[in-house]
């Protein structure tokens, strides 16, 4: 998976001789090109959203409806993130540290969430969890949790979705670990468990976090899976976006459009900032 | 057919990194450019080939002046300390890329650069990708690339300076022996003084951006026109002294004084004189013309095929001196015995030529 | 960190647990749909996957995803170059522009399209409609794959000493036969990656396409558009078929993204041995 934050070492810049035109049109070709398709798009949204007014933006995020969606993709992205950091980095220390029969095919299928179109993702978990199904009908008649069209759902999807998230943040870094470290401990007596959270852990946590929070952005936005999964009680602010903007409400469309960028903005700053820190540390 | 500089300038914004510097090398000179880490050697060289621009001055490439043209158009051959091979290519491909990009017809490509591989002593190695290739084989093999299209100047950029000491020696040989069979011109930056003195035909100390001196590699050594060159190249004694009619006084002593320093006459100087040139004896020799004094022998230092000594003279002052294990056997000097001091050459600088320090008795550089 | 046996009880635990959690999440959806699929017998799926609209479909996802890899391939190297070699005021931002598809949910980004190119929008364009016609979907599935190439190209090219380019220009090269010659042979893997990425990205895409779009079938219906159609209607077989077929095309740029990983660190490798 790529980076979020690019930080370039400078080295080919400084070096390398540039004639004036060709800079200026490559330079152009490349700006143009992100600001066509990702600054407009950003500065429309923002724009559409304070159109009518800071009162009118305030009230169509603070009905019960919008705010309820704003509230669920929150709470359920989260709680993916948590759930996430915990998964993601025993499955990262297993990849890097043991040798087992199918490692291989493992390790290519973590990045079948990237692969796989959302929508076929939601499709998968309602034949999986509807209640026609063993593990469906299970879960509804003997525990009483009704996956489908509800927050269990889109925990699910959303779990789905952002598996390779910390996986692949953390992987890298615990593949350049140098095995001084852990093998000093080991000669100094420490146990596996200490070892790793003493010796090991500190180091990852940086990597641990830019994926927790990456997943936890990707999961805000998230629509593909949840709309196949969720409905009824369990709307998302995303899927809230779509119903409105099929609706013609473009006010309330805006408006939580807006929140959740932010959101995700926050997150992809703090992001950023933690990779700074790593870089200047 | 020659390089020409003429007062070339160039900042990395308010720093000066090469000043002033002019500088002209004959057709077929194996020149080289010796300075310490930051002295503006590389940048000196990258601007020649056209890698850095110029900030004022100008370079002319065979009486054209080449300073405001890019690099693929002055003909030259670069060479690179290290990594500079192209990876995805094998070795043939590298050699012959210049070739390719000339168009060169096949069959003398194919040719030119089996001719290539047979100069560096690689002739089985075409088909060999650059990670298989030892670092000397790939500096070799670099060096063929920069010969392949035959150009007018040849620039090496510490081209020895990644590898071990035994290849770089060899290296160096062979190099000076393609230098002489295909009569380049060429120019190498080095910080080794003994590389340096080993092919150059010329030697350019350059020193802060500044071209101190230039000479063959004796009169570098044996006379050097700046304190500077004579305290970088190897190690050397200085002593306080005062120049006076056809002698040199260094305190009571006097000794003769050298024909060629008479302009220096009444004033103060710097007698330099290399460890070599001091003879030591225990008895007081019979010819008193070179005799600076006596002293006792302080230290002596196992080198080798030589031996350090250090002795220090009755003014205060300790100089270092050679002796070949031969020689102190027979003159049977011991620590802490008194000797006395001849000198069999040297050489006078005025007091106020480019001292950077304040003069030392002995310096050791090496 | 080096690869050792799992020989602890605690070892093999971590291993289980890890597996396990894959094959809960992963495996058990997977056969879920290839049994729904197939729920029915081969037929009756083949006859729904050969039916016109869901040709028309694929035909429209694939061409157009083509069509966003192209013009992010391009323009996405493009700009990989600019973000690595140029040094200018504000290229911190334009770098962290390139992130914002990460985190920007499509749909937002469909309602955007449609408030700039709609038929009240600020751009709304004379000539051909962009919205609710294959320009939009293009320009969504464009939007979304976004960043691969771009991500994917700039660390290598950051990582490229000076020296052989250099040499290249020293020997006589300009800087395009440069560029092609020496550059380009190092980054390929890295390129193709984030093409395959960029595919696999744009396939499949639904929010903002759907947005976009409006899922007119036979027009700009799209391959996803189809399965969520295809659920609201209780069509399963279709659903479930078009999905497995998309879920294969998945699990083959899984491993093709495989095979280019592995070939881009081995190239790590040879240098060190060198």
């Amino acid at each position: 998976m790529a980076q979020a934050v690019f930080n370039p070492s400078g080295r080919a810049a400084s070096r390398t001789q540039t004639p004036s035109y060709g800079v200026w049109g490559l330079r152009l070709i490349a700006l143009s090109y992100l600001v066509i398709f990702i600054a407009i798009p950003l500065f429309v949204v923002n724009v559409q959203g304070l159109r009518f007014g800071w009162d009118a933006f305030w009230r169509s995020i603070s009905r019960t409806e919008a705010a309820n969606a704003i509230i669920l993709s929150v709470y359920t992205s989260a709680f993916m993130a948590v759930v996430n950091t915990v998964i993601g980095t025993l499955t990262a220390y297993v990849l890097v540290r043991y040798r087992f029969p199918g490692k291989g095919i493992f390790n290519t299928l973590v990045d079948l969430p990237f692969a796989v179109p959302t929508l076929v993702t939601g499709v998968m978990l309602v034949i999986l969890y509807g209640p026609q199904t063993i593990i469906g009908s299970f879960l509804q008649n003997e525990l009483g949790i009704r996956v489908l069209f509800n927050t269990p759902g889109v925990i699910i999807a959303l779990l789905f979705v952002g598996y390779p998230f910390v996986i692949r943040t953390v992987q890298p870094v615990l593949l350049n670990m140098e095995v001084y470290q852990t093998e000093a401990a080991q000669t100094i007596g420490a146990s596996a468990w200490t070892t790793f959270w003493r010796v090991i852990f500190p180091v990852l946590r940086p990597a641990i976090a830019t994926g927790a929070l990456l997943s936890f952005a990707r999961s805000m936005g998230e629509f593909g899976s949840v709309i196949v999964v969720a409905g009824g009680r369990a709307v998302t602010g995303t899927m809230y976006i779509y119903t409105r903007v099929e609706g013609g409400d473009m006010q309330a469309a805006s408006g939580v459009s807006m929140v959740l960028l932010l959101i995700a903005f926050g997150v992809t700053i703090a992001v950023d900032l933690l990779q700074w820190r790593r870089n200047h540390a | 057919m020659s390089i020409q500089l003429e007062r070339v300038n160039k900042s990395y914004g308010v720093q000066p990194v090469v000043r002033d510097f002019s500088l002209e090398i004959e057709t077929g000179e194996l020149f080289v450019l010796l300075g310490a880490s930051g002295s503006g050697k590389s940048t000196l060289l990258r601007m020649i080939a056209g890698l850095t621009e110029v900030d004022s001055g100008r370079i002319l490439l065979n009486d054209q002046d080449v300073t405001h043209l890019p690099p693929q158009k002055r003909g030259t051959g670069f060479v690179f300390q290290n990594y500079s091979l192209f990876r995805h290519m094998t070795v043939a491909q590298n050699i012959g890329f210049g070739l390719s990009i000339r168009r060169t017809r096949r069959q003398v490509h194919v040719q030119r650069v089996q001719e290539l591989l047979e100069l560096i002593g690689l002739p089985d190695y075409g088909d060999r990708y650059p990670s298989q290739l030892s670092g000397g084989q790939q500096q070799r093999v670099a060096l063929a690339r920069a010969l392949a299209y035959q150009p007018s100047v040849l620039l090496l950029d510490e081209p020895f300076g990644a590898l071990d000491v035994k290849i770089r020696v060899q290296l160096r040989q062979n190099l000076r022996e393609i230098h002489k069979r295909l009569g380049l011109t060429a120019i190498l930056v080095t910080h080794d003084q003994e590389e340096a003195f080993d092919i150059a035909d010329r030697i350019g100390i350059i020193e802060q951006g500044e071209l101190l001196e230039v000479g063959t590699p004796s009169e570098l050594y044996r006379r050097p026109q700046n304190l500077f060159t004579a305290t970088f190249l190897g190690s050397t004694n200085i002593l306080r002294a005062r120049r006076n009619g056809k002698s040199v006084y260094v305190g009571d002593v006097s000794i003769p004084a050298p024909p060629e320093t008479d302009h220096l006459t009444g004033q103060p100087v710097e007698v330099l004189f290399r460890p070599e040139e001091v003879e030591l004896s225990t008895v007081r020799p019979a010819a008193q013309t070179s005799v600076i004094g006596s002293g006792t022998v302080e230290n002596i230092a196992f080198a080798g095929p030589i031996l350090r000594l250090s002795v220090r003279l009755a003014s205060g002052e300790t100089i270092q001196a050679l002796l070949t294990p031969g020689e102190f056997r027979e003159r049977g000097i011991e620590p802490g015995q008194e000797v006395w001091v001849s000198l069999k050459d040297y050489h006078l600088l005025p007091t106020n030529t480019a001292a950077e320090k304040t003069p030392v008795a002995v310096t050791e550089t090496n | 960190m080096r690869e050792i046996k799992p020989r602890t009880f605690g070892a093999w635990l971590l291993i289980g647990i890890a597996l396990i959690y894959a094959t809960v999440l992963f495996i058990l959806p997977m056969i879920a749909i290839v049994q729904g699929a197939f729920a029915n017998g081969i037929e009756p799926l083949l006859e729904t996957l050969s039916e016109p609209s869901v040709i028309h479909a694929f035909q429209v996802t694939f061409v157009l995803s083509l069509g966003a890899v192209l013009i992010n391939a391009l323009l996405g190297l493009t700009t990989a170059w600019v973000l690595v070699r140029h040094r200018f005021r504000g290229r911190k931002l334009f770098d962290a522009l390139v992130d914002i598809p990460f985190v920007f949910s499509p749909v937002i980004a469909g309602y955007a399209m449609i408030v700039l190119f709609g038929r009240d929008g600020w751009l709304a364009p004379p000539i051909f409609p962009i919205v609710f016609a294959l320009p939009g979907i293009l320009l969504a599935k464009t939007f979304v794959s976004l960043p691969f190439v771009t991500r994917e190209v700039q660390p290598v090219l950051d990582s490229l000493t000076p020296e052989p380019e250099e040499a290249a220009y020293t020997i006589g090269a300009s800087r395009w036969t440069t560029f092609r010659r020496v550059i380009l042979p190092e980054i390929w893997t890295a390129l193709l990656y984030g093409i395959v990425l960029t595919f696999a990205r744009a396939v499949g895409e639904f929010g903002a396409v759907s947005v976009v779009g409006g899922n007119i079938e036979g027009y700009t219906e799209t391959a996803t558009s189809f399965v969520f159609r295809a659920m609201n209607d209780r069509n399963n077989v279709g659903a479930y078929g078009v999905s497995v077929l998309l879920g294969v095309f998945s699990v083959l740029i899984l491993i093709i993204m495989n095979l280019l990983r592995r070939r881009m660190t081995q190239g790590v490798r040879d240098v060190d041995s060198a």
